[in-house]
C-alpha cells in the first residue's frame, strides 16, 4: 500500500501541473488556502478512491480530510482498506 | 487566406503558406511587428485538436472530473440542513473561499428566474439543473420541465426536494444526461432551453457549440436558448487581478502580484467566454433571429453581478424592422443618473440610447488593475487595497439604471454588453412603454462590437498543454521551411480572423486582441 511519499509526490505533481513549485510541507493547506483548486480536490479524491478504497459516498466529504499531506494520510489509515 | 498587408510583401505570404500546410491549421494570418520579427496568428483545426493532439479526449475527462466535483459537494453534511428548495452547498466565493451569503444567493435566484419567466416558457428544457434551485420556482408556471444532470447524486437529492413542492413535482421530469446527449430529443419540442451557470464546466468551445447547436434544433420558432451566469472572457484580467489583490498579503509586491494575476489566468479551470462568442452563433445557425447579451442585475456587490452576464438566444423570433436607432455617448457627456432621469422626463415619447457607460460595478478594479500595471517597486498589495478601497465611481450602477422603472417614467429599459469593450462599460436604452405594441422586446440597433473582439471567443480550460503542443509543432515546423530570420518570433492561437470590410485580415485587431488579453 502506499504511504505517505507517495502521497507527496501525488500532491506535489498536482501542484506542479498548476505551476506551483514552492515548498510543500506535510502540514501546508492545498484546498482552504487556495493553493489547489476544487477540480484538484477531485484528482485527490480519485487517488484515495483507487490505491485505498476509500467510498467517499459512505463516509462523507469534508475538504478538511483531504486539506493536507497529514490530514491524507490520517484519512488513509483510518478509512482506507488493507491491502 | 491572406493578410490585410499589401500585395509584395512576399515574407509574410510565404510563412502564411508554410503555415498552411500543416495539417493543424486552418487559417494563418502573419504581422510584421517592427521591433521583433514577424508574428503569427493561427486559427487551429478542430479535427486535429480532437483527434490528434487529443482535445476530444481530454474534454471528456473534464466532465466526468467536474461531475465527480458537483457530486463531492453533495456528499458534504451541511447537505442535510439546507432549506428545501435552496442548496447553496459548493456555492464559495472566489475571494474569501467561504460560502457566498445567503441574501445574495437569494438575489441571484430571483434575479435569475425573473430574466426567464420574461421568456414565458411553457415547455422547458433545462441542461445541468444541479441543486434545481431556478427550476423549483420556475417549473410551478410551466405545463412541462424536463431537467437533465449527468450526476445522478445530484438528481436524487433533488428528487428529495422535489417532493416537498407539489406545484413543481408535477410537471418536472429529471433525467441523467450528459450535456451533450440530445438523444431521442425532437426537433422544436421546447420553447425554453436553459443552460444557467453550467457552461463554465464545459471543456472547450467545440463542446460548447455542439451543446448550443443541439439546443437550437429543439427549440420551437418563437422560442429561446437562455444561457445564464456565463463568465465575462472581456474581463477575465480584472477579476483575477481583483482576487489575487484581495488576497495576497500587505507587503507582497506589485511585480509578486502580476506574476500571481497572470498565473491565476493561466490555471483557470472552467470556460470563459466572451459575448463575441454568443453574437458570432448568428453566422453559424441560420435558425437565429436574435441575441441578447445582458450584464446581470442586481445590487449585491460580488463576483456574479460584476463579471458574468445572460445571453438570450432568440430562435426564429419576430422582429421589427431596425429603425437605426443613435446612441449618444456617455464617454463624451458623462451624465449622471439625475442627468439621465431628467431628459427622460422631458422627452418621455422617444426612445434613447446612451453607449460606453461607465460600469460603477467594474471600475473601480479596472482602474486598480491598470495601475498596477504600471506600478513601480515601491508599490505592494497593501497600498494599492488602501488606496482603492477609497475609490469613488464616477460611472453609473447598471441596476440604478433598471431600478428606473420603477419610478413611474414609462419607460422600459433594456441593457446590454454586446459591445464586448473591455472596459465593461455598458449601453442602455429607454423604449416608451406605450411605443412597446405587442412585442415585449423590441430590436434595437445595439453599438457593434469592434472586430478584435472576435478575435478570442473563450478561454480554453485543460487544454493548455494541447495549445502548447500545437504551437511548439508549427515552430519547428517554420524553422524546418523557413528562413532563420523569417521565422515568426511567436504563434498565438486565435478563435476567428477579424476581416476587413473590403477583404482581408484586420492586422490591427489583430495586435489589439493581444494588447487586451495580456497583462
Amino acid at each position: 500500500m502506499k504511504g505517505k511519499p507517495e502521497i507527496h509526490e501525488f500532491v506535489k505533481s498536482l501542484l506542479i501541473n498548476n505551476g506551483d513549485d514552492g515548498p510543500l510541507a506535510d502540514d501546508d493547506s492545498l484546498l482552504l488556502s487556495g493553493r489547489l483548486q476544487s477540480i484538484d480536490a477531485v484528482e485527490i479524491v480519485l487517488f484515495l478512491e483507487e490505491n485505498f478504497g476509500i467510498d467517499f459516498a459512505v463516509i462523507g466529504f469534508d475538504k478538511d480530510q483531504i486539506d493536507s499531506i497529514d490530514a491524507i494520510y490520517a484519512m488513509t489509515q483510518t478509512s482506507g482498506k488493507p491491502s | 487566406m491572406q493578410n490585410g498587408a499589401p500585395k509584395g510583401n512576399s515574407r509574410e505570404s510565404e510563412i502564411i503558406d508554410v503555415l498552411e500546410t500543416h495539417p493543424g491549421v486552418r487559417e494563418a494570418a502573419v504581422v510584421r511587428d517592427c521591433v521583433d520579427g514577424y508574428r503569427a496568428f493561427v486559427v487551429p483545426t478542430d479535427s486535429y485538436m480532437d483527434n490528434v493532439l487529443g482535445r476530444e479526449l481530454a474534454g471528456a475527462t473534464v466532465v466526468d472530473r467536474w461531475r465527480k466535483a458537483c457530486e463531492l459537494s453533495q456528499l458534504t453534511k451541511e447537505v442535510a440542513s439546507v432549506p428545501a428548495g435552496f442548496n447553496t452547498i459548493g456555492w464559495n466565493s472566489t475571494y474569501t473561499r467561504q460560502p457566498i451569503p445567503a441574501d445574495e444567493m437569494r438575489e441571484w435566484v430571483d434575479t435569475t428566474v425573473a430574466e426567464i419567466l420574461k421568456l414565458a416558457p411553457r415547455v422547458v428544457y433545462e441542461i445541468g439543473c444541479g441543486t434545481g434551485m431556478p427550476l423549483l420556482r420556475i417549473a410551478p408556471h410551466c405545463e412541462r420541465y424536463v431537467a437533465v444532470d449527468f450526476s445522478r447524486v445530484v438528481l436524487a437529492r433533488l428528487r428529495e426536494q422535489l417532493q416537498t413542492i407539489p406545484a413543481a413535482r408535477d410537471r418536472v421530469e429529471l433525467q441523467a444526461r450528459r450535456a451533450d446527449d440530445f438523444d431521442g430529443l425532437e426537433e422544436n419540442s421546447f420553447d425554453t432551453v436553459v443552460l444557467n451557470s453550467v457552461v463554465q464546466y464545459f471543456p472547450n468551445a467545440t463542446y460548447l457549440t455542439s451543446v448550443l447547436g443541439k439546443a437550437i434544433h429543439v427549440v420551437k420558432p418563437g422560442g429561446h436558448v437562455f444561457v445564464g451566469d456565463t463568465r465575462n472572457l472581456n474581463l477575465l484580467p480584472a477579476f483575477a487581478a481583483s482576487v489575487e489583490t484581495f488576497q495576497a498579503a500587505d507587503e507582497t509586491s506589485a511585480e509578486d502580484l502580476r506574476h500571481r494575476i497572470l498565473r491565476r489566468m493561466e490555471r483557470e479551470q472552467e470556460l470563459v467566454v466572451s459575448p463575441a462568442y454568443f453574437l458570432s452563433l448568428k453566422s453559424r445557425f441560420p435558425k437565429l433571429s436574435r441575441v441578447e447579451i445582458q450584464p446581470r442585475c442586481g445590487r449585491a456587490d460580488n463576483e456574479m453581478t460584476h463579471y458574468r452576464y445572460d445571453a438570450i438566444l432568440h430562435v426564429d423570433g419576430e422582429t421589427e424592422a431596425s429603425s437605426g436607432d443613435e446612441f449618444h455617448d456617455w464617454e463624451e457627456k458623462m451624465w449622471t443618473l439625475d442627468e439621465i432621469r431628467s431628459m427622460l422626463r422631458l422627452h418621455p415619447n422617444e426612445r434613447h440610447g446612451i453607449m460606453r457607460i461607465r460600469n460603477a460595478r467594474n471600475e473601480r478594479d479596472l482602474a486598480a488593475l491598470a495601475a498596477l500595471k504600471g506600478a513601480d517597486a515601491a508599490q505592494t498589495a497593501g497600498k494599492l487595497r488602501r488606496e482603492y478601497n477609497q475609490y469613488v465611481a464616477k460611472g453609473i450602477h447598471p441596476q440604478d439604471c433598471i431600478d428606473l422603472m420603477a419610478e413611474g417614467l414609462e419607460f422600459a429599459v433594456y441593457l446590454s454588453w454586446a459591445a464586448c469593450r473591455p472596459d465593461g462599460s455598458f449601453d442602455v436604452f429607454f423604449v416608451p412603454i406605450a411605443s412597446l405594441h405587442r412585442m415585449s422586446k423590441p430590436a434595437i440597433d445595439w453599438p457593434k462590437l469592434e472586430a478584435s473582439a472576435l478575435v478570442r471567443l473563450t478561454n480554453a480550460p485543460g487544454s493548455g498543454k494541447l495549445r502548447n503542443e500545437l504551437v511548439n509543432q508549427l515552430l519547428a515546423h517554420c524553422k524546418q521551411k523557413l528562413a532563420e530570420d523569417t521565422v515568426p518570433v511567436e504563434i498565438v492561437l486565435v478563435d476567428a480572423m477579424p476581416c476587413l470590410a473590403g477583404g482581408g485580415v484586420d492586422s490591427l485587431a489583430l495586435l489589439a486582441s493581444i494588447e487586451h488579453a495580456a497583462f
